[in-house]
């Protein structure tokens, strides 16, 4: 597992439109897939995931650095001489073939057997839920049979690398939900390796081992889904992963009375005895002063102790409640497992737990401290 | 009687019927919203409210007024389009002025009010940018504050968080309420998202190819959905579903799984010897070692983390997937081999063959007494 | 995307330059003819070198065509104001008809709707010849056989089909919805069509407009049998010129260039109107 199969070293991609400024779509991108691996590049629209995907199928030249698969560099080598099988976004089936004949295909190519290759489309038609329209072809199948079609034509190849480019974008959310468990068995019982792009983070974090966060070209972070969401590396990420998203507050720090105090712009000030903090943290934190402190809903408890706000909304959901409370010239999100009874305004409590507060330093967005312990 | 009525509306496309028969009442002030999957009818259920569309037979009321035959500018709604439908020729303000126009407001007050509702909804520091210069979430408040701008006594909203991303139409699910609250109008939300439903509805209308198949708050549709098909449509991940014949000896309720007696505490009568469709909510599977009494031997087969959520993919020895969820962070006892422990209070038994729900022990008819 | 190199670029500007110069030669012989003696176009070989003179341009303004056997009158002048008179005329007749019917085609689906827009098409489908020997007659009976009425009457079955058809394709490109927005804050369908349906397509109104004007303009058989001397376009005033004495081929072309240059500069000024119009854009979503 600890094979390096892939390797980008500093990839970047700059586009040059006619008589328009230079787009980088893709900056110095360096990160390293280990053998086995589903790395997920997550970003919202235009930050450059689609096009890094696209370097690697070989769609895209390099304008600098280099891609590495399995040791020998295959940035200028032809799409079909790089071994990688991908599902495009936009399905690209072909549409004078059958479902199954688009998915045979390139088994068939690579001289697979007649019955071991109706074995393997069925067995992935079934996992796929599309076994009654295999005979059928694609201009007469729905949009989500036809990604699922698609998806299936590249999970079946043997390939160096699987790229699946937004693979569940069409899909009913009740399916996805149960197909993203299915695809991550199968690519773990074949050992495959996938790379996977997608703006879905529920996705990422389902499917992928390692999440690249990017963000307008740049690689923000790349990481475990646990440590990306328990560490964010700044304020981007923090914000950008969660869902709901994580709850912000600008503020300035103050040591008083053997409290550290946060100021929240206006006179709403939250307390942690200085003890929960590190001597080192605590340096750091009156040195940079302004400082931005994020807090995960579902770590905001409502308790009888703490701020107090004004509950706005109070959502229940089936299994899950979301109260909003109006607090420090904003609003503060509290999400909960069990049923909240809070009725709309109506004053709770906030609770902040030190150990699920994250903070960043305001002028750069860098993180200084997760949990009270240094980022 | 205030808010709005609708009796018997119909509507065929092209010999495709997309409404049958639909009838249901909103009180004033109510939020009412329509859900169901797309070409169940809700859009052109609302268009035919707006009067867009017009209906084949049925009568709408609207405060008291039968306005089946009023066209749509003087039936005094106000309207939100899932695509915003902002007109592109005119700047923001110009968008948010045009109801106002249209009932010749007097320009100081006119202007007043879109400033008003401008500042309400965030918007005022863009009043005199085209819709083409504006950000989605910012055209989706522009088409709100359009139709909130002449204080219409019904709002018809179709699905306008449908087009922006997630953070902005989680921000605007926990504000619309605050927005909506005091303006005494009756609101008709459509969406595709059950969340949504839940959360804004004080009824949830349930369409089903045309027909409306259960109606009631989200607590009765999320505890006591009337078939299988309106339980898959909430919550996430999906309910499972288990096909089992249960049935009642001397020792009491229970149904077999592979050769294995799982025992019930709670058995409709209905349902003793009939082909049943058990429906069982993931949060309410506990995961425990294989060997527990009473529970279903499954095999893990994956674990994905789902919103702080961690879902739980497991086989039985028959085949059929089961998902379990349990707050993230918490660790479950066993390993590949595993069981789920339910409480069987909390299962819904659906008759297999019709495909509705058996037992009465949430009752329906609660709240329409 | 993709980006180009410097060959690419220098490749594609030669591409250009070799497709206007194929189109625009016609256009640019006809004006270096028009400052020409019948003499120095005829000579062979030809040749581009010549000593300009305006005497064509003074001859068609001075309604006096001199050649080297004769001199007779010309009407161009009379002809340049029939054909601006009818073109304009049947246009804005063809607009105030054609613009609510597409409006009606695309918006109010209706048993027959389709059959009706399609009987209006097919007025196109007739070789023109066809319809004129019965139409002549009729006119001849009706009175209006060589008057302005009658021959914009007859130039309907040019711009109408065309100005409903294209009209009707604009107006279902804009979202229902964006009316219904309109209709549902309180104005009546007729403020809906004014203030909504005409602005968002009047790109594809002026489009129409633009290709009907110069239908109308070119058209030449209609006139031809339909309209006396004067009541003459230039497409037929232009036949004088071809005279006994054989044809004056400097004269003609002045005649062509001072005919061309109104649809000239109407089609560039509309282009910068379409342009506008289109770069209006997101009418969708």
């Amino acid at each position: 597992m600890s094979n390096v199969l892939l390797k980008l070293d500093s990839v970047s991609k700059t586009y040059r439109p006619l008589r328009r400024d230079p787009v980088h779509a893709v900056r110095h991108f360096s990160l390293d897939v280990q053998d086995g691996q589903i790395v997920a590049l997550l970003g919202s629209s235009g930050c450059g995931k689609t096009s890094m995907l696209r370097m690697i199928a070989g769609f895209e030249t390099v304008t600098n650095g280099a891609i590495e698969l399995k040791g020998r560099a295959i940035h200028t080598l032809p799409p079909a001489k790089r071994n990688v099988a991908m599902a495009f976004e936009g399905y690209s089936l072909y549409p004078p073939l059958t479902v199954h004949e688009n998915m045979a295909l390139a088994l068939k190519s690579q001289g697979v057997g007649r019955v071991e290759l109706d074995e393997q489309v069925n067995s992935i038609a079934r996992l796929l839920e599309i076994e009654n329209i295999l005979n059928k072809y694609p201009s007469s199948i729905s949009a989500g049979q036809q990604q699922r079609a698609s998806l299936g034509r590249a999970l079946i190849r043997r390939a160096d690398l699987h790229l699946l480019d937004e693979p569940m974008g069409q899909l009913e959310p009740q399916l996805r939900a149960v197909l993203r468990g299915r695809i991550k068995h199968f690519i773990k019982e074949r050992q495959l390796t996938a790379i996977l792009v997608t703006h879905d983070q529920t996705e990422a974090n389902a499917l992928a081992d390692r999440i690249a966060v990017m963000e307008d070209g740049n690689l923000q972070q790349f990481d475990t889904p646990e440590t990306i969401k328990a560490r964010p590396a700044n304020l981007f990420t923090g914000t950008f992963i969660g869902e709901p998203p994580m709850n912000i507050f600008h503020s300035e720090v103050e040591l008083n009375d053997q409290f550290l105090k946060f100021h929240l712009g206006t006179d709403v000030v939250l307390r942690f005895p200085e003890s929960a903090f590190s001597a080192d943290l605590r340096d750091q934190l009156l040195n940079v002063r302004k400082v931005t402190l994020g807090v995960r809903p579902y770590a905001v408890r409502l308790s009888d102790v703490g701020v107090s706000a004004e509950v706005y909304a109070n959502q229940w959901l089936g299994d899950q409640s979301h109260v909003a409370a109006r607090f420090a010239a904003g609003s503060v999100i509290s999400v909960s497992h069990d049923r909240v009874s809070t009725k709309e305004g109506e004053t709770v409590c906030i609770e902040f737990p030190v150990t699920d507060l994250h903070i960043f330093d305001t002028r750069d967005g860098s993180a200084i401290s997760h949990g009270g312990k240094p980022a | 009687m205030n808010g709005l009525a609708i009796e018997g509306l119909s509507k065929t496309f092209k010999d495709q019927i997309v409404l049958d028969e639909v009838s249901f009442d909103v009180d004033k002030g109510e939020t009412l919203v329509l859900f169901g999957p797309s070409g169940a009818g809700k859009t052109v259920l609302l268009r035919c409210i707006a009067g867009a569309v017009d209906q084949d037979s049925g009568t709408i009321w609207i405060d008291g007024h039968n306005v089946t035959a009023t066209p749509p500018e003087a039936r005094g709604v106000g309207m939100a389009f899932q695509n915003f439908a902002l007109f592109p020729h005119m700047n923001a303000f110009e968008n948010i002025a045009s109801p106002l126009r249209a009932r010749k407001s007097e320009p100081t007050k006119l202007e007043e009010s879109v400033r008003a509702i401008a500042r309400l909804l965030k918007i005022d520091h863009v009043l005199a940018h085209a819709p083409r210069e504006l950000s989605n979430g910012q055209k989706q408040r522009t088409a709100l504050a359009r139709a909130l701008a002449a204080e219409p006594g019904l709002l018809l909203l179709d699905d306008p968080l449908r087009n922006v991303d997630a953070k902005l139409r989680f921000e605007m699910r926990l504000e619309l309420p605050r927005l909506l609250a005091g303006r005494e109008a009756t609101v008709i939300y459509v969406t595709q998202d059950y969340k949504e439903a839940m959360a804004l509805g004080n009824r949830i209308a349930v369409l089903e190819e045309g027909r409306i198949a259960q109606i009631g708050t989200a607590e009765d549709i999320y505890l006591s959905p009337s078939n299988i098909a309106i339980a898959k449509l909430f919550g996430d991940p999906v309910i499972n579903l288990l096909d089992v014949v249960p049935d009642c000896d001397e020792r009491g309720a229970f149904f077999d799984l592979s050769d294995q007696r799982i025992a019930l505490d709670f058995l409709p009568e209905k349902a003793v010897g009939v082909p049943c469709t058990l429906g069982i909510r993931p949060e309410d599977f506990t995961i425990t070692k294989a060997d527990v009494p009473n529970a279903l031997p499954v095999n893990i087969e994956a674990e994905t983390p789902l919103n702080e959520k961690t879902v739980t993919l497991a086989v039985t020895p028959l085949g059929q997937e089961l998902l379990a969820s349990r707050p993230a962070g918490t660790a479950i006892h066993g390993q590949d081999s595993a069981g789920y422990v339910f409480n069987s209070r909390k299962i819904l038994f659906f008759d297999s063959k019709s495909g509705l729900r058996m037992d009465n022990s949430h009752s329906n008819e609660k709240r329409s007494e | 995307m993709r980006h180009h190199t410097v060959l690419e670029t220098w490749l594609r500007g030669l591409a250009i330059a070799v497709i206007v110069l194929f189109f625009m030669f016609p256009i640019f012989w006809i004006v270096l003819m028009s400052f020409q003696t019948n003499e120095t176009i005829l000579r062979s070989p030809p040749s581009m070198a010549f000593v300009p003179t305006i005497s064509n341009y003074e001859a068609i303004f001075a309604g006096r065509l001199d050649s080297n056997v004769a001199s007779m009158d010309i009407k161009f002048l009379g002809n340049l104001g029939n054909s601006i008179i009818l073109s304009v005329g049947s246009v804005a007749v063809a607009l105030l008809l054609g613009v609510p019917a597409a409006y009606a085609f695309a918006r109010h689906k209706f048993r027959g709707s389709e059959d009706i827009a399609f009987t209006l098409l097919s007025f196109r489908f007739a070789p023109p010849l066809l319809v004129l020997l019965p139409l002549t007659t009729y006119f001849q009976a009706l009175g209006i056989a060589d008057t302005y009425f009658g021959l914009i009457w007859v130039y309907q079955l040019i711009c109408l089909p065309l100005i409903l058809w294209i009209v009707r394709g604009y107006f279902e490109d804009i979202p229902a919805d964006i009316e219904h927005a309109y209709r549902t804050a309180g104005h009546g369908w007729f403020a809906t069509f004014r203030k909504i349906a005409l602005p968002l397509a009047m790109p594809g109104i002026a489009a129409a407009g633009l290709l009907a004007f110069i239908f109308a303009w070119n058209n030449f058989i209609f006139a031809l049998v339909l309209a006396s001397a004067d009541k003459q376009p230039v497409t037929v005033g232009a036949l004088a010129f071809v005279t006994a004495s054989g044809i004056q081929y400097g004269q003609i072309a002045a005649a062509v260039v001072l005919s061309i240059a109104p649809t000239l500069m109407l089609a560039l000024y509309a282009q910068r109107y379409l342009v506008e119009g289109l770069s209006l854009g997101a009418v969708k979503g």
